[in-house]
């Protein structure tokens, strides 16, 4: 380990069980640069930040100082006081509180007399501190009402609010859930803190930023450090091929919109909160993948076509006819069913019976003209169900709770199933199942599509679009990158498009 | 029901001669018809997940509607007692506008619902009690026995079986209740939430004025401390029946609930002179707590296993 490193990584390593997260990792941050870390998902890039906050106990002969002195392991209090700042993507902010308030959490205020704060000095200070970050924000506006890249700059005063100790700051994928031109803002305050002799580790896998803020960085590949390069020295395909492992192949990426076929699904200028003009169709008989780093606007493309999420611009269309926004009744008379990535939230209701959310699609087969429902008749259908599908335990009037995540997920798969859809939206399908249910929902997907069904499956599980998928449309920014046919899905080739930059 | 059981064992054995009288039974079963309609008119928007904290204000309203057209008008008592429900119906379906359109918490815009009934019905009367003068027949209707069994029960029971058949047996029920476990993923499953919860609120209201009705004919007076001081025991009865027979709030196990305190109150009134006085308040609040304890308690429990499996 050499250099005149502020942080000084040496032989950084950490075992889960079975698997190594981080294999002798070296990395050190000089005072004043900006250090970029990158990394595809899985790299280890979290674990890391997680040794330096106090969160994961590393392995033995793993070395952390800061300015020379060494880092007690495992303790987020020793974090701190060593002058190591976080500033973590969800921010941690209260949304109700002011933005006085909010740079207070877990500090406290200056009080006076009898308890009271000072508002007058804490809002002077307030201001003072976000000016230096190069924010003009009215410290008493509650946080829900600023901009995203303003509330950044909040959660960064906030890590730095004792500037003397603080040496690093950590910033992990600050613009994930940044709009575009939001980013100029957060990078401007970046700079500032760098002014101040202040390190920074900079956690993205957003190419074109390492490029415009870092001066060095760092790659990282399946928990092993790849090298640390000045940014002078690298071009965006050598960063891509280096963080992916594969050559630097000269992929054609003509980013061309193809002309839409008139498929049973299509999707024209669709734009939401991230997602900015995308237009695509789906042919019945396909299965067609969705890839998508978190913040590409992966997360929103299944809710605005169905309608849970409004969409603000653009039209779906399912055989030709629009369908309004907002209104899954429509989708869901249009043929559309969409099976949600958060199953708790809004896949099924969780205080009633497996029969009763089996059924809920669709009540009128098991009713009388007059409204009754037939509960012998739910019943058998929900037994056929959920023997076809293999969930246990095999009694309809489980509670839904009570099931295993793979056999709740086979549930809200098998609840769509049953009304025999034409457009299937599977979002994150098999996220916290095990891998019989996994295998199980892939296959009742390929047979959905054998059936005719036009098949969209979201995930941010690189090795189930390339296993399942017929084609991939990659997402990046809101907009398509590129689309891979079968033949050239691969897990190189997906990693490279979600992660090169718009600009190249 | 255990409760119940138990209440009446206990105060069966301390005094034997008024307590298992049917004059006891009587009293309690007729007084508490109206109360008992109260509580399933608070069940309905319940499970939906919305609260209609203006169920005693809107049965003020019916009240006060019935004996308004009673004293000022020569419309049978009948057509007084449907226009008390017609418009109990119409405030309802009010606060379901204020709760599914204006996107205004249910607690919060039935609370607000019931102040302005207050204010209307004190501003109709004048803030004095009316009294009205119903023919006998009207009358009899809520004071007469059928085969022993109180007319008021009657009503009450068919109220009961209806929404029992309706909230346990038809699609409605069914979309009521996924809207009151989750309302977005039974939106994602294609059920109309908010007209559930709007059409709950509207029933809410006609099962209120219904209420008033069967008062008036049994009091025929209106007083503007009428409707209020009945919210409370209805919602006690509901969150504590939701503890009984399923874990959901459900018809019979409020009305078990309901007669199970009922009993209980009776009986400290007759061993202790004062106890009339304070017994009501404090049984209903215990139970309320005891009931909702019991009920969070699983699912407390649940979280932790939970926690522990992940």
């Amino acid at each position: 380990m050499t250099g005149d490193g502020l942080l000084r990584i040496g032989r950084l390593t950490k075992r889960f069980d079975a698997t190594l997260a981080l294999d002798d990792v070296d990395l050190d941050v000089r005072a004043g640069e900006v250090h970029a870390l990158v990394g595809h998902n899985g790299s280890g890039k979290s674990t890391l930040i997680k040794v330096l906050a106090g969160f994961h106990t590393p392995d033995p002969a793993s070395e952390v100082s800061v300015d020379g002195e060494p880092l007690a392991f495992g303790s987020a209090a020793a974090s701190r006081a060593a002058g190591l700042r976080f500033v973590h993507q969800d921010l941690g902010l209260v949304h109700s509180l002011s933005t006085v308030e909010n740079l207070a959490l877990g500090v406290g205020f200056d009080t006076g007399f009898g308890g009271r704060i000072r508002w007058a000095s804490e809002r002077r200070e307030a201001r003072r501190r976000l000016h230096e970050l190069g924010y003009e924000i009215d410290p008493r506006r509650p946080v829900a009402e600023l901009a995203a890249a303003e509330r950044t700059g909040v959660a960064i005063a906030r890590a730095l609010r004792d500037a003397d100790r603080a040496r690093l700051l950590v910033v992990d994928e600050p613009t994930a859930m940044l709009p575009r031109h939001e980013v100029a803002v957060l990078f401007d305050a970046i700079r500032r803190v760098r002014e101040r002799g202040v390190g920074v580790l900079y956690v993205s896998h957003r190419l074109d930023e390492v490029f415009s803020i870092a001066a060095r960085v760092t790659v990282l590949r399946d928990g092993r450090r790849v090298g640390t390069f000045a940014v002078d020295e690298l071009d965006e395909p050598r960063l891509v091929a280096l963080m992916t492992g594969g050559a630097s192949l000269a992929v054609r990426e003509d980013g061309s919109v193809e002309e839409l076929r008139d498929g049973l699904l299509v999707a024209d200028g669709l734009r939401g909160t991230v997602l900015d003009g995308v237009s695509f169709s789906a042919a019945g008989g396909e299965i067609l993948g969705v890839a998508g780093l978190s913040g590409s606007g992966r997360e929103e493309l299944l809710p605005l076509l169905f309608g849970a999420r409004e969409r603000r611009g653009g039209a779906v269309r399912v055989e030709g006819a629009t369908l309004p926004a907002g209104l899954p009744t429509a989708a869901i008379a249009a043929g559309m069913a969409l099976v949600p990535g958060d199953r708790h939230a809004a896949g099924a209701v969780t205080s009633l019976s497996v029969r009763e959310n089996l059924v809920l699609t669709d009540l009128r087969r098991h009713a009388t003209r007059l409204g009754a429902m037939r509960r012998a008749a739910e019943r058998a259908e929900a037994r056929r169900w959920i023997e076809a599908l293999d969930v246990r335990p095999v009694d309809p009037d489980a509670p839904f709770m009570s099931l295993s995540g793979g056999n709740q997920q086979k549930v809200v798969l098998a609840k769509w199933l049953r009304v025999r859809p034409r457009v299937l939206l599977l979002d994150e399908p098999t996220q916290g199942v095990d891998v019989q249910a996994k295998a199980t929902i892939h296959r009742l997907a390929r047979e959905a599509a054998s059936g005719g069904a036009a098949v969209v499956i979201a995930s941010s599980d690189d090795a189930e679009l390339c296993e399942c998928c017929d084609r991939v449309l990659v997402l990046r920014d809101g907009r398509v990158a590129g689309e891979l046919p079968s033949e050239r899905i691969g897990a190189h080739e997906l990693a490279r498009l979600q992660l090169a930059s718009a600009t190249s | 029901m255990y409760l119940w059981l138990a209440f009446v064992a206990l105060f069966g054995l301390l005094r034997p001669d008024t307590y298992l009288s049917s004059v006891t039974l009587q009293l309690i079963f007729s007084e508490g018809a109206v109360t008992c309609l109260l509580a399933l008119a608070f069940l309905v928007p319940l499970a939906t997940g919305a609260y209609d904290l203006s169920v005693g204000a809107l049965m003020s309203v019916s009240v006060a509607i019935g004996v308004w057209l009673q004293l000022h008008s020569s419309v049978p008592p009948l057509v007084g007692a449907l226009a008390g429900i017609a418009a109990c119906t119409a405030f309802g379906a009010i606060s379901g506008f204020v709760v599914v359109r204006l996107k205004v918490n249910s607690f919060i815009a039935t609370l607000g619902m019931s102040q302005v009934l207050l204010a209307a019905v004190l501003l109709a009367s004048g803030n004095k009690q009316l009294v009205a003068d119903y023919p006998d027949s009207w009358s009899n209707l809520g004071l007469e026995k059928a085969a022993g069994i109180p007319l008021v029960d009657v009503y009450l029971l068919v109220v009961a079986l209806v929404l029992w058949y309706v909230l346990e047996h038809t699609r409605i029920g069914r979309y009521l209740f996924a809207t009151g476990g989750n309302a977005e993923a039974a939106r994602l499953s294609g059920v109309r939430t908010d007209r559930m919860v709007w059409g709950a609120l509207a029933a809410s209201g006609a099962i209120s004025g219904l209420a008033g009705v069967i008062y008036g004919m049994r009091v025929g007076t209106f007083d503007q401390s009428v409707g209020p001081g009945y919210l409370f025991p209805a919602v006690a009865a509901v969150f504590l029946g939701a503890s009984q027979l399923s874990q959901r709030p459900n018809v019979w196990g409020t009305l078990i609930a309901y007669f199970a305190l009922a009993f209980g109150i009776q009986g400290l009134a007759l061993t202790s002179s004062s106890a009339a006085v304070w017994s009501q308040p404090l049984f209903q609040g215990v139970a309320l707590i005891v009931a909702v304890a019991m009920v969070s308690m699983p699912a407390i429990r649940r979280r932790r296993a939970g926690a522990r499996a992940s």
